[in-house]
């Protein structure tokens, strides 16, 4: 080995990559060349000053807590077919999806689906897609629903700021997140609402349209239903104010 | 059968990585909010999909290639660091200078110029690095993973990832070189320059492995065949 070839192996060596001939051929040329031992040296050096002055930052007890909140509104994903290996099951699995689809559509409940959307404003989960333009991020999920939507346009000075692709029951659905002039943020949860029932303990009607209301702690929300689409709009502004919000996009 | 996974399995092997995940977010990202988002994204996934994780394996190397997985679709595109670093790139003459003298002459350790540099600075340096030198160095230097690990969290072969982290390690020397001399730590000398150009040919080295990926078998290939050693 010579020093021009050592300086293929050198970090490899300084990181412990290196075993059996590898090792010895470099081990023996540093012991002849001083030059390269003392590269070896430094180098090495530097990898532990580096370390030394990067210390493990804290993580952040808001973010402990956002996790704890996030996984304990989801599920691991069932096993891949688990039960074929029940191979008595396999009828008894299959009577019940026959019964299933004789007695209907298994639905979601009302009230899981404002705790979602509960959930996910309290998360405040990282969007699929930013920014300011709604017609673009109303473009972004074309192809991942399987019905089109449009971004509601509110009035206001209300704007855009992303969207994600989430779950409604078995079904694709989208959340959208808004800001308000005053920062206050405002999320849509908008999914196929064909199955789902929306009703609320408060039922207001605005401009001949149903709005159900519920002003829970610190968070209020808004469930509509436009066009065969489901929107359950929550906010940290007060019940009155977020159904004047909705209200405006009824007429865009 | 395999028995499905539960939230305490989950609990048990994933959340004592959490540190690591959002040191190495952090540093990746170069923000506090983002880095929050981003491990949360990436927590939410494996959650989501533990069940295809083996029990038994190594579930840190798990996390941090959906960690990395999840920055390369979400925040590399906004990155706009494509800057050409060469200029600042290390040789093995300003590693002698950097770390208090070539050994040689037995000067103090106390005297090394990181030494006298903060951690700030350091990381300073090390988010000027662009991204995927950044990446290989935080998962190799920081997180002590292997090259094979390295290879199967970046997705790329084992080559790419010893010329990234050989690239990424001379950019963050010459960086905190600069650094130290804007300070006054050091003083830029001529001397220092001459022997930055002539050390070994080191430098012309470092700007062909940014091109091409080291190929420890081509060299083993040509030493048996008595081209090397």
């Amino acid at each position: 080995m010579i020093c021009v070839d050592v300086d293929t192996y050198l970090q490899a060596y300084v990181d412990g990559e290196l075993a059996g001939v590898d090792r010895e051929m470099i081990e023996r040329h540093l012991v002849a060349c001083p030059s390269c031992a003392t590269r070896v040296r430094l180098e090495a050096r530097f990898k532990a000053a580096v370390r030394a002055h990067l210390p493990r930052p804290v993580v952040p007890l808001a973010l402990k807590l956002r996790l704890d909140e996030v996984l304990a509104s989801q599920k691991i994903a069932p096993l891949r077919w688990p039960w074929l290996s029940y191979p008595r099951l396999v009828p008894a699995a299959a009577a019940l999806v026959l019964l299933v689809a004789i007695t209907g559509t298994v639905r979601q409940s009302q009230s899981g689906l404002l705790q979602q959307a509960q959930r996910s404003y309290r998360a405040e989960m990282p969007m699929d897609i930013t920014g300011s333009d709604c017609g673009s991020i109303a473009s972004w999920f074309r192809g991942r629903l399987d019905f089109s939507m449009h971004a509601p346009a509110l009035g206001g000075g209300t704007t855009c700021q992303g969207g994600r692709l989430v779950n409604v029951g078995e079904h694709p659905a989208a959340y959208l997140v808004y800001r308000m002039q005053t920062g206050h943020r405002v999320a849509f949860l908008v999914f196929d609402a064909r199955d789902q029932s929306l009703e609320a303990p408060e039922r207001r009607v605005v401009n001949g349209r149903e709005i159900y209301v519920e002003a829970g702690p610190g968070i209020s929300t808004a469930t509509y239903r436009d066009r065969g689409l489901g929107y359950v709009v929550t906010s940290d502004i007060d019940e009155d104010t977020l159904t004047r919000l909705v209200t405006t996009s009824f007429g865009r | 059968m395999k028995r499905r996974p539960q939230q305490s399995d989950f609990e048990r092997e994933a959340l004592p990585h959490l540190g690591a995940l959002y040191a190495a977010a952090l540093r990746m990202t170069r923000n506090e909010r983002d880095a929050e988002d981003l491990v949360q994204d990436a927590l939410l996934r494996a959650y989501r999909f533990f069940d295809t994780f083996q029990a038994g394996t190594n579930c840190k190397a798990w996390l941090f290639r959906i960690l990395t997985n999840a920055f390369c679709n979400r925040y590399r595109e906004r990155e706009r660091e494509q800057v050409v670093l060469s200029e600042a790139e290390s040789s093995p003459a300003n590693l002698e200078q950097f770390l208090g003298g070539s050994g040689a002459d037995g000067r103090d350790a106390e005297s090394a110029l990181l030494g006298q540099m903060v951690s700030a600075d350091v990381e300073k340096a090390l988010a000027a690095v662009p991204s995927d030198f950044r990446m290989a160095v935080i998962l190799a230097d920081l997180e002590d993973f292997s090259y094979k690990e390295i290879a199967e969290i970046m997705d790329c072969p084992a080559g790419t990832v010893m010329s990234r982290l050989f690239r990424g390690r001379k950019i963050l020397q010459g960086l905190l070189r600069q650094y130290a001399v804007e300070q006054g730590i050091i003083r830029e000398t001529s001397e220092g320059n001459s022997k930055a150009t002539s050390a070994d040919g080191a430098a012309d080295a470092a700007k062909t492995l940014a091109e091409a990926p080291v190929d420890l078998a081509a060299y083993r290939l040509r030493r048996d065949r008595g081209g090397a050693g």
